[in-house]
């Protein structure tokens, strides 16, 4: 019972003003306005006849559920006073200013004390999640005596807190996880006999504290640390918003990751397995000889890609730049060079709309190795891919967002032709005639209900079997998929396929219905590269130059000569193959979008 | 039919020669006759070959041309005509100029490992090794013997072609030979083994152009114009030696900083490289525009306010390397986009970072470099290099001591007093005295710095940190714990240049809020470097970021003490350039 109500208590710590004592004298997050509202909590302050409690993230989950779930024990008392409490957060004794000036007045109390609110440095000797493992066989009442130099130190942020009188409880926070403060007055008070009040008024939940102890394990069986010392290593002076109503806003969360961060551990392990995910990819590239280069972010032409990119001006040279959309073309003047395995993981820049899969700045990694071709890609990208699934989720099959994706390799292998044809019936290639195709693909559209706008637009028949894929196919592929042999029209810097005419030595990797991956056998001839460049210059120019809408100026696109000069000196064969970083990382973390894998997205400005 | 002189089944055996068959005595004399015929006339035919070799490598030793393409006398233009219309003959002739793919089952650098040992004349039938790269000489004995050497991964092969050993018929052979020009990729198969004079070959069976080179590679004494060394990396790195070495090195450098950071459980994450302000250093930033937005953007200058809020966020470490830009002039150790690690580690301090940074700049240079004492041309590659000795620990100089002790300088008022008129004017005339030129503004920090830069950077040649830097020259510095006035901060200096700046982090909201004022004030009077405001970062703060210790490092500046380079364009793959006024 105790547990429960407690549980609730600390559920909605971390919340905003609950400067609200109950009968049983649990106090909750108490940032106040003014001296006054300290006296009145000390007076409310009494103590309470079974200080047991134990808050540990599991606990705190299983009392989540529970109350979503609502009054399901028959603790209707309690929940109602929940919901006052949760209310009262909305409705608070003492504006944000007035808890901001509160708590910078104990900041200059603290300082008074001769105690400084902002330390230098702390000493810790474990985290969490070290305490846990290395008390693990303490039982349930039993106390390890530790003193002097011999305490466990730890240190984190107030996420919660229940005084008792003579005893309290705090719970803070690090990176592992939550630690129990076991805070009796008795011996706090051994070595400064002002420290277990100074505790009790100066210390507000969201600081940062230190503290040395014993180790115990209280009856509940919660790992406690006895505390013989504490110190604020930095006061908090603005409250953290309530878990409940402050980070379900969305908008906020991405404008201040931070409270984000703090409030919703869950984030921690996002942003955690993306840097391990990064660091894997890294190291499987290294492990196979890759080098990881560094290309211009700031380029003249833009390459590699077609988007419209940013653009800048470079002061001392006074020359317009632009921010590169891709790393390819640089990666291959390096295979030019004479490196035969190199890669670049880096952020490209496109200056388009912001969506769930869309971030103006974004993570690729590209991969280039000399002598290789599209097969070595393929097994590059599964290997790649599995491994991160299976060192990240444990697993190879993985949910996401409902679907149970099978990361096993070998994945699927289909030439996009075969999978329109099986789709709509038509054999795109074979039709030959761009007016056929065209009314073909109008058909097979309007069958599949979907909206056949862009077609009249298609300049070629290549265009017009990638948009009946896209529209029809792309998002039936659920499973990792290798869509093979794209026309060569859309795809200009791939060689042509060795044997099937008319389309590209190309795959894309789809998984979820999205694109993770693209990879060619590259265009090693600079006459045929040219060729290609300069007609997707024309079709640019034709198609409105990137107009998006009236008064729009658009943006150029040019043929990005030093590149085809690196091409005459002549690159190997080559196998290339790039991807997107940011689409894996939401995969394997079941984010639904891309903003919940980047840490600071691009927001519209907050108005 | 029985033939009379047909052996008895009986007498038939298996020979320890012929294993799997069974002969009569007869036949096995006949069979190891023709074995033997055989072998001597490979042999023949082997030494034959090596003496043509021989004669060739050697008249190429002395200078003498052997065989010199007629086209390499031709101007570039023709030269690039002549290739462009061999490139259309094959293609109309329905071949494959650019073939897909080719099957190497060695590198060359693997190629040199495994049979460099190899006694001289050796040829290892039984092995065929299958190898690519650039040729970048070709000398021919007659039509039907052409040497290559050929280059990849930054180590050299020769290519032994041998009409006889070829696949092809000679009309074939030759006509695929005289089509090759020196720059071409091309692939072999075959033999592996040795010259007589013990030169490590390949004597293929298989040959193939891969990729044709369409233009005349500069010559065996390569690139001499900088310029185009920069403009033209590809080629710089075709052409000049231990180029390639200087990037291995770079990105050996990046690894090992990652590996020293992951190891100690730090979380490596990616902050936004463009802002709604630039924050974090002071610099004149890139701006940019979002279309679909509308939205004014600037490229960071450094990312030291983002990752400091992820710390405030609950991740204790954390690091990031990445680019950083700043809209300034290209100079020696200037460009646009460089390169920087920064880390944060809740709970740390300055001192911990110094003691951090001894043992992490020392470990790598021990690490790549395999001492730590390193040569350094500091005054170029003409003069004498100097010795930069990384043995721990680095010297430790406290700025305002530093300049008593080297300069006399010493403050009115102390420390404290850093912000008075009096300490600017005492400073004015000291910097007069010592004939050291401080351009206007000449505000206190900018004296201090240039005082800084005279009298303690030059004495940094080792390895040396310059800590307690005075508040009015670090708005993100912590204050001092001990000295009113200074900050806990340090400036680690090799070579006389900064490579790292670190410190004690400051994350007091309010005395944060008054640094940024003074930096305000400071712009004010003129001071270009003095940073903006950023409320959102001084919001993030006022949720508590703990006692942090913040870290930076110039990793381009790094690579270039390790790499023994002088200009930042020598560990810059594609240095930004001024615009060509050569090119059309």
């Amino acid at each position: 019972m105790w547990a429960t109500r407690l549980g609730q208590r600390l559920a909605v710590a971390g919340g905003l003003p609950l400067a609200r004592a109950s009968r049983n004298g649990l106090v909750v997050a108490t940032p106040r306005a003014s001296k006054q509202a300290v006296h009145r909590e000390q007076r409310t302050m009494c103590t309470a006849t079974s200080p047991e409690a134990g808050v540990t993230n599991q606990q705190g989950k299983q009392k989540k559920e529970k109350k979503q779930k609502g009054p399901a024990n028959g603790n209707n008392n309690n929940n109602n006073r929940r919901r006052r409490a949760a209310k009262g957060a909305d409705e608070p004794t003492s504006s944000l200013e007035e808890i901001r000036a509160g708590r910078i007045q104990k900041a200059s109390d603290l300082r008074t004390a001769g105690m400084n609110p902002y330390a230098y440095r702390f000493d810790r000797t474990a985290s969490s999640a070290e305490l846990a493992s290395k008390y693990e066989s303490l039982g349930a009442g039993e106390e390890v005596q530790l003193e002097g130099g011999d305490m466990e130190a730890v240190s984190g942020r107030v996420i919660a807190r229940r005084a008792f009188g003579k005893l309290a409880f705090y719970s803070i926070q690090d990176e592992s996880g939550t630690t129990q403060l076991y805070c009796d007055k008795a011996k706090l008070n051994q070595s400064d006999p002002e420290a277990f009040s100074r505790l009790s008024t100066l210390v507000d939940i969201g600081d940062i504290i230190g503290a040395r102890g014993s180790m115990k394990r209280t009856e509940k069986g919660e790992l406690s640390v006895n505390i013989a010392e504490f110190e604020v290593l930095t006061k908090s002076i603005l409250p953290l918003p309530d878990k409940f109503h402050g980070l379900q806003d969305v908008e906020k969360r991405y404008r201040q990751r931070y409270v984000d961060l703090i409030v919703n551990p869950e984030v921690r392990n996002t942003f955690r397995d993306r840097a391990r995910i990064v660091s894997l990819i890294r190291r499987t590239l290294e492990d196979d000889g890759f080098l990881e280069m560094e290309t211009p972010v700031l380029e003249t032409v833009a390459g590699g890609a077609d988007a419209r990119p940013f653009k800048t001006h470079h002061n001392a040279l006074d020359r317009p730049m632009i921010l590169r959309i891709a790393t390819e073309l640089h990666l291959k003047r390096l295979i030019v060079g004479g490196f035969e395995k190199v890669f670049e993981l880096g952020r490209v820049f496109r200056n388009e709309g912001i969506s769930t899969r869309h971030n103006p700045e974004f993570t690729s990694v590209e991969v280039y190795q000399a002598y290789a071709d599209i097969n070595e890609m393929m097994d590059l990208t599964e290997k790649i891919v599995a491994n991160c699934a299976q060192q990240v989720c444990g697993k190879l099959k993985v949910d996401y967002q409902g679907t149970e994706i099978d990361f096993s390799p070998p994945f699927r292998r289909a030439p996009m032709n075969e999978l329109v044809r099986e789709a709509t019936g038509v054999d795109f290639l074979a039709l030959g005639d761009l007016e056929a195709a065209r009314e073909a693909a109008a058909a097979a559209l309007k069958e599949a209900g979907v909206s056949a706008h862009n077609i009249p637009k298609c300049p070629s028949v290549g265009h017009v079997l990638n948009e009946v894929f896209e529209e029809v196919c792309e998002s039936t592929l659920q499973q990792p998929t290798f869509v093979l042999q794209h026309p060569i029209e859309i795809s200009p810097l791939a060689k042509p396929h060795p044997t099937v005419a008319g389309v590209a030595d190309r795959f894309e990797l789809f998984i979820y219905g999205r694109e993770l991956a693209n990879a060619f056998s590259e265009l090693t001839d600079p006459l045929d590269q040219r060729q290609r460049l300069e007609a997707q210059v024309a079709n640019h120019v034709a198609t409105g130059g990137g107009k998006e809408s009236k008064g729009d100026a658009g943006y150029d696109v040019k043929v990005d000569e030093d590149f085809l000069t690196a091409l005459e000196y002549g690159m190997p064969p080559c196998g290339g193959l790039g991807i997107g970083v940011d689409r894996l990382v939401m995969l394997l973390t079941d984010a639904a979008s891309i903003r919940d894998v980047i840490a600071f997205p691009v927001l519209k400005s907050a108005e | 039919m029985a033939d009379a002189e047909a052996p008895k089944v009986d007498d038939l055996k298996e020979f320890p020669e012929f294993p799997g068959e069974k002969m009569s005595k007869a036949e096995f004399k006949r069979r190891m006759k023709a074995l033997e015929k055989e072998k001597k006339q490979a042999e023949k035919e082997k030494a034959k070959a090596e003496k043509a070799a021989e004669q060739a490598a050697a008249k190429a030793a002395k200078g003498e041309e052997v065989k010199l393409d007629a086209e390499e006398t031709l101007d570039p233009t023709q030269f690039y005509e002549n290739r462009i219309k061999f490139v259309n003959d094959q293609k109309s002739a329905g071949g494959t100029p650019y073939p897909h793919k080719f099957h190497t089952n060695i590198t060359i650098p693997e190629y040199v490992a495994q049979y460099s040992s190899l006694e001289p004349g050796v040829q290892k039938t039984e092995v065929t090794a299958a190898l690519a790269g650039r040729i970048m000489s070709k000398r021919a004995s007659g039509g039907k013997l052409l040497f290559y050497d050929v280059k990849a991964d930054g180590q050299k092969v020769q290519l032994i072609c041998d009409a006889r050993n070829s696949s092809l018929t000679l009309e074939e052979f030759q006509k695929l030979h005289m089509s090759v020009r020196r720059g071409d990729i091309v692939g072999a198969s075959g033999a592996p083994g040795t010259s007589k004079r013990g030169e490590l070959s390949l004597f293929p069976s298989g040959f193939e152009i891969l990729t044709p080179c369409l233009h005349m590679l500069p010559g065996h004494t390569g690139l001499k114009d900088q310029e185009t060394r920069y403009r033209q990396r590809y080629l710089d790195l075709i052409c000049t030696p231990h180029v390639r070495d200087v990037f291995i090195k770079r990105s050996n450098i990046i690894r090992y900083v990652r590996r020293y950071l992951d190891n100690m459980n730090f979380v490596e994450v990616e902050t936004p490289m463009m802002n709604m302000i630039a924050g974090g250093a002071t610099a004149k930033p890139f701006i940019t525009h979002h279309n679909d937005l509308d939205m004014t953007l600037f490229m960071r200058i450094a990312p030291e306010l983002y990752l400091k809020m992820l710390v405030v966020g609950g991740l204790d470490r954390v690091y990031e390397i990445g680019r950083q830009f700043r809209n300034e002039g290209i100079d020696m150790t200037h460009n646009p986009e460089f390169t920087t690690c920064e880390f944060y580690q809740a709970y740390a301090d300055y001192n911990d970072l110094m003691d951090m940074t001894e043992k992490m700049i020392s470990g790598m240079v021990m690490e790549l470099c395999g001492s730590y004492q390193l040569t350094y041309h500091a005054n170029g590659k003409d003069q004498e290099p100097i010795t930069i000795d990384f043995t721990p620990p680095f010297r430790r100089i406290s700025m305002l001591d530093g300049l008593k002790e080297a300069a006399g300088i010493e403050i009115p008022g102390g420390a404290t007093n850093l912000m008075s008129e009096e300490a600017n004017k005492y400073l004015l005339e000291q910097c007069e005295k010592l004939g050291v030129v401080c351009p206007p503004p000449t505000t206190t920090a900018r004296l201090l710095d240039k005082l800084v830069g005279e009298f303690l950077e030059e004495q940094l040649t080792n390895p040396g940190f310059i800590c307690d830097h005075p508040e009015i020259m670090s708005p993100l510095a912590k204050y001092h714990r001990s000295v009113p006035g200074l900050t806990e901060r340090f400036e680690l200096f090799i070579n006389k240049h900064e490579v790292c700046n670190a410190y004690t982090e400051l994350n007091d909201p309010q005395v944060q809020r008054e640094r940024f004022a003074d930096q305000m004030k400071g712009k004010a009077q003129g001071d270009d470097e003095c940073m903006d405001i950023d409320e959102g970062f001084v919001k993030s703060l006022e949720y508590g970021l703990p006692p942090t210790g913040g870290w930076g490092m110039g990793i381009d500046r790094m690579t270039m003490l390790l790499s023994d380079s002088q200009n930042i364009k020598e560990v810059l793959l594609f240095p930004a350039m001024k615009p060509d006024e050569t090119a059309k």
